[in-house]
């Protein structure tokens, strides 16, 4: 035991809390991961415990312990909701850093870099967390840095950096999702894309009958972080009959990502396309929907659809 | 450890709900208790007829199962102390009906509270049983805990709200129990027997629950108190008046001290308060019963005494509630808050006395604990807060566990007000229910001969809860 402890010379400082965290599991409800898969195993608190099985030697620093370490988007959201004050991603990027030693990197959420790169180094200077870097053959990224907001896979003109375990967040899948809703609710009207970070009501774990789901004239998809909007996905439903688009993002001095910025651009973008084809540009919009603000969040919705309806479909 | 039949296992669940790996089952030898043991592999049903072909299998090569729901169990009730297959619920979380005419709803075991109470709220109904840990806690978890909450005191626990179940024994078979009515007289009520039996009869595999309308006003109040045992005796005061609240929680000084760092409610740090709310159609009536309530705070000391209408006002305090177990951790940075001695129910008579003997046996044994709770239902909460690496504590916690539950039969207390038994809780429950351990024992038995549920639980549950599993927390280190 003792020797593992030495291996983990990045978690060890950090023993002390994780006895402090209560595992309530209240961290859950936040997590877009547990969502998506369902297993507590991929939830924050199931980080937490394979960390201090870790450094007790009470876990094996296997590939698939190291996968559950490197699977996170970095949204935080289960950190600010913890009332016992555990900063779980400081937790995890230091168990990183030790797996990484020791030659465990996941893959987890990591971007990777598929053979088509063309080494144009666009990614290496977009990527806020400076995880990706040339090292004169291809770019390589730092598992212990990535945080997996998908901003390379955004300005990648090669389409080659990707996050293989997107857990339902990828562009493809978002795509479908959208148009499996607007093709199967008969007054479905709007697609809201939205960060995790503002996304807030309605993530339900349960499963309603279709006698008590309301229809519903939108649906809210995470695509994790507004840095990773791009045209393709914002147009997409359209192409299925949406009346409109809104994109949810955080705040300007909230985003950890700086994503927000990059969704600015290209909403302003669309919607100068859509002014010089003469479709109303207020059928594509952005809100910046501070953390768990849900009671804005909806009201952002609310007033959206609102209008969408005024306008109707398009014609 | 027996050889599981991984491949039967797998070909019954799909591929996509099995988990066999060391880490997985780690993390699933966990829930919110001290305890630690791993499950051999863990299955995740998602229809009653795997349910039953996974209990036949396991019924036939005696292997124990473990059904768990968010694993929010705060005494061990789902770590496989026996090793075994876990089988996890989340998978079933469909809301089958909402009966608005005959007033039921009937659901699947993963359903989480949180979620149903977001699909019944659009037909102006809730389920009020409602633990803190409402936006984890599965319905299935909490039948089997027989779990409540802060309204509890006027709309009763999960026992008040099962109208009827179907579950899988331990041989496969599918029963229903109980109705779809509001009464059922004869028989010996089977449902509400599953109801706190902690996974060891038997798995639900579907619930009929009963909701209630939910009240247009709502005011909440705060009142302070310059001594714990003030506050205690007006619990009782408010009790025996026959005020009916809708919530009336107890906070002492340490809970408010940790509630205010984590969240800034700006409670003032005094030796206790109490919230209390009452609610229902009639604003004259919720005005009666808060002023009620305010005059007998006021009876017994209490001041700084206010309440609210504001819906904001009132969420930010309901939540600080809810956030409090977890809340308890930031106490002071270098004592971890443990689930131990956390659950016990008194008399109201005596709440005051509770509240004032957990802190004396706290400074006793050189530990710190907390008294809060949802009094007026007789539920008081403690943690014990401790240096968790210092074997010392440990030892000084398990006397300070014994001293508070010997305090609470004492007078007539119960072990489990609404945490349930599970491993660490289990010493005190076989002495108080010692001259009914034999009939437990038999129905036990009657349900499942094989011991395959849930085994070493409430009264199997070993007599050192110390030593039954590995403690999750790093001792002499």
């Amino acid at each position: 035991m003792e020797n593992k402890i030495k291996e983990f010379k990045n978690l060890e400082k950090w023993q002390g809390t994780l006895a402090n965290c209560i595992r309530c599991g209240y961290c859950f409800e936040h997590c877009p991961m547990f969502k998506h898969s369902g297993w507590e195993s991929d939830a924050p608190r199931a980080k937490i415990i394979t960390a201090f099985g870790l450094i007790t030697g009470e876990v094996e620093p296997s590939e698939s312990a190291a996968d559950k370490m490197f699977s996170c988007f970095y949204c935080k959201r289960c950190e600010a909701a913890c009332s016992s004050g555990v900063p779980l991603t400081e937790i995890f990027t230091d168990t990183r850093k030790d797996l990484v030693e020791m030659g465990l990197e996941g893959p987890g959420t990591t971007s990777i870099t598929k053979l088509n790169c063309a080494r144009c180094l666009i990614c290496v200077g977009a990527c806020p967390h400076e995880a990706r870097s040339y090292d004169g053959k291809g770019i390589d990224t730092d598992p212990a840095k990535c945080q997996a907001c998908g901003i390379c896979l955004e300005v990648c003109p090669a389409g080659a950096a990707k996050i293989e375990n997107d857990f339902g967040t990828g562009r493809e899948e978002l795509i479908e999702k959208a148009s499996t809703f607007l093709n199967t609710h008969e007054s479905s009207k709007a697609i809201i894309f939205a960060c995790n970070w503002s996304y807030f009501p309605d993530l339900q774990a349960s499963v309603l009958p279709e006698s008590v789901t309301k229809d519903n004239n939108y649906e809210i998809l995470v695509n994790m972080c507004g840095g990773r909007l791009e045209s393709h996905l914002l147009m997409a439903p359209f192409l299925h009959n949406a009346w409109g688009v809104m994109a949810a993002v955080c705040p300007d001095d909230e985003c950890q990502h700086e994503g927000n910025q990059r969704a600015k651009k290209i909403v302003e973008n669309l919607r100068n396309t859509f002014k010089s084809i003469d479709i109303d540009p207020e059928r594509i919009q952005l809100v910046q929907i501070p953390a768990g603000d849900k009671t804005l969040f909806q009201a952002e919705i609310d007033t959206f659809v609102d209008k969408l309806n005024h306008m109707g479909p398009i014609r | 450890m027996k050889t599981i039949d991984v491949t039967r296992l797998r070909d019954i669940v799909g591929e996509r709900n099995i988990k066999t790996d060391p880490s997985d089952l780690y993390v699933y030898g966990s829930d919110s208790s001290v305890h630690h043991a791993m499950p051999w592999v863990i299955v995740k049903p998602e229809t009653t007829p795997q349910v039953q072909e996974i209990m036949r299998y396991a019924n036939d090569e005696t292997i124990p199962v473990i059904a768990r729901g968010g694993g929010s169990g705060m005494c061990g009730q789902t770590v496989p102390i026996q090793g075994g297959i876990m089988l996890d619920m989340k998978g079933m979380n469909k809301i089958l009906e909402i009966n608005l005419e005959d007033v039921y709803c009937r659901v699947e075991p993963g359903v989480v509270d949180d979620d149903l109470n977001l699909a019944l709220k659009q037909y102006g109904v809730f389920y009020p049983p409602t633990p803190a840990s409402s936006r984890i806690a599965t319905i299935g978890g909490e039948i089997a805990n027989n779990a409540s909450g802060v309204r509890s005191v006027k709309y009763g626990a999960t026992r008040d709200a099962v109208l009827g179940m179907k579950v899988v024994l331990p041989n496969g078979d599918l029963i229903s129990l109980g109705a779809h009515t509001r009464v059922e007289a004869s028989g010996y009520q089977l449902h509400k027997l599953m109801v706190g039996s902690e996974g060891t009869l038997g798995v639900v595999v579907e619930a009929t629950l009963s909701f209630v309308p939910i009240p247009e006003f709502r005011c909440m109040g705060v009142a302070n108190f310059d001594s714990l045992v003030d506050a205690g005796e007006a619990i009782g005061s408010i009790m025996a008046s026959g005020s009916i609240p809708s919530m009336l929680e107890l906070v002492d000084s340490v809970a408010i001290k940790a509630v205010n760092k984590t969240m800034d409610l700006g409670l003032k740090e005094v030796a206790a308060a109490l919230i209390f709310e009452a609610d229902g159609m009639v604003k004259e009536a919720v005005d009666y019963e808060i002023n009620k309530m305010k005059k007998t705070c006021e009876k017994h000391n209490g001041k700084d005494i206010y309440a609210s209408y504001d819906p904001k006002e009132r969420a930010k305090i309901f939540l600080g509630r809810k956030k409090l177990f977890p809340a308890l951790s930031k106490y002071d940075d270098n004592l971890a808050s443990t689930s131990l001695a956390d659950d016990m129910a008194v008399p109201y008579s005596k709440m005051a006395e509770m509240a004032g003997k957990i802190h004396e046996i706290a400074d006793e044994n050189n530990i710190v604990m907390t008294a809060y709770g949802h009094c007026g239902s007789g539920c008081m909460h403690t943690k014990i807060l401790m240096d968790t690496k210092r074997e010392d504590q440990w030892d000084s916690a398990k006397k300070a566990i014994t001293q508070v539950y010997d305090y609470v039969r004492s007078v007539n207390g119960t072990t489990s007000a609404e945490h349930g038994i599970g491993i660490s809780k289990a010493e005190s429950f076989k002495v108080e229910k010692s001259d009914s351990l034999n009939l437990l024992a038999g129905i036990k038995k009657a349900f499942d001969p094989n011991n395959i549920m849930n085994p070493g639980k409430l009264a199997q549950a070993p007599e050192d809860w110390v030593t039954a599993t590995n403690l999750r927390y790093s001792v002499n280190s």
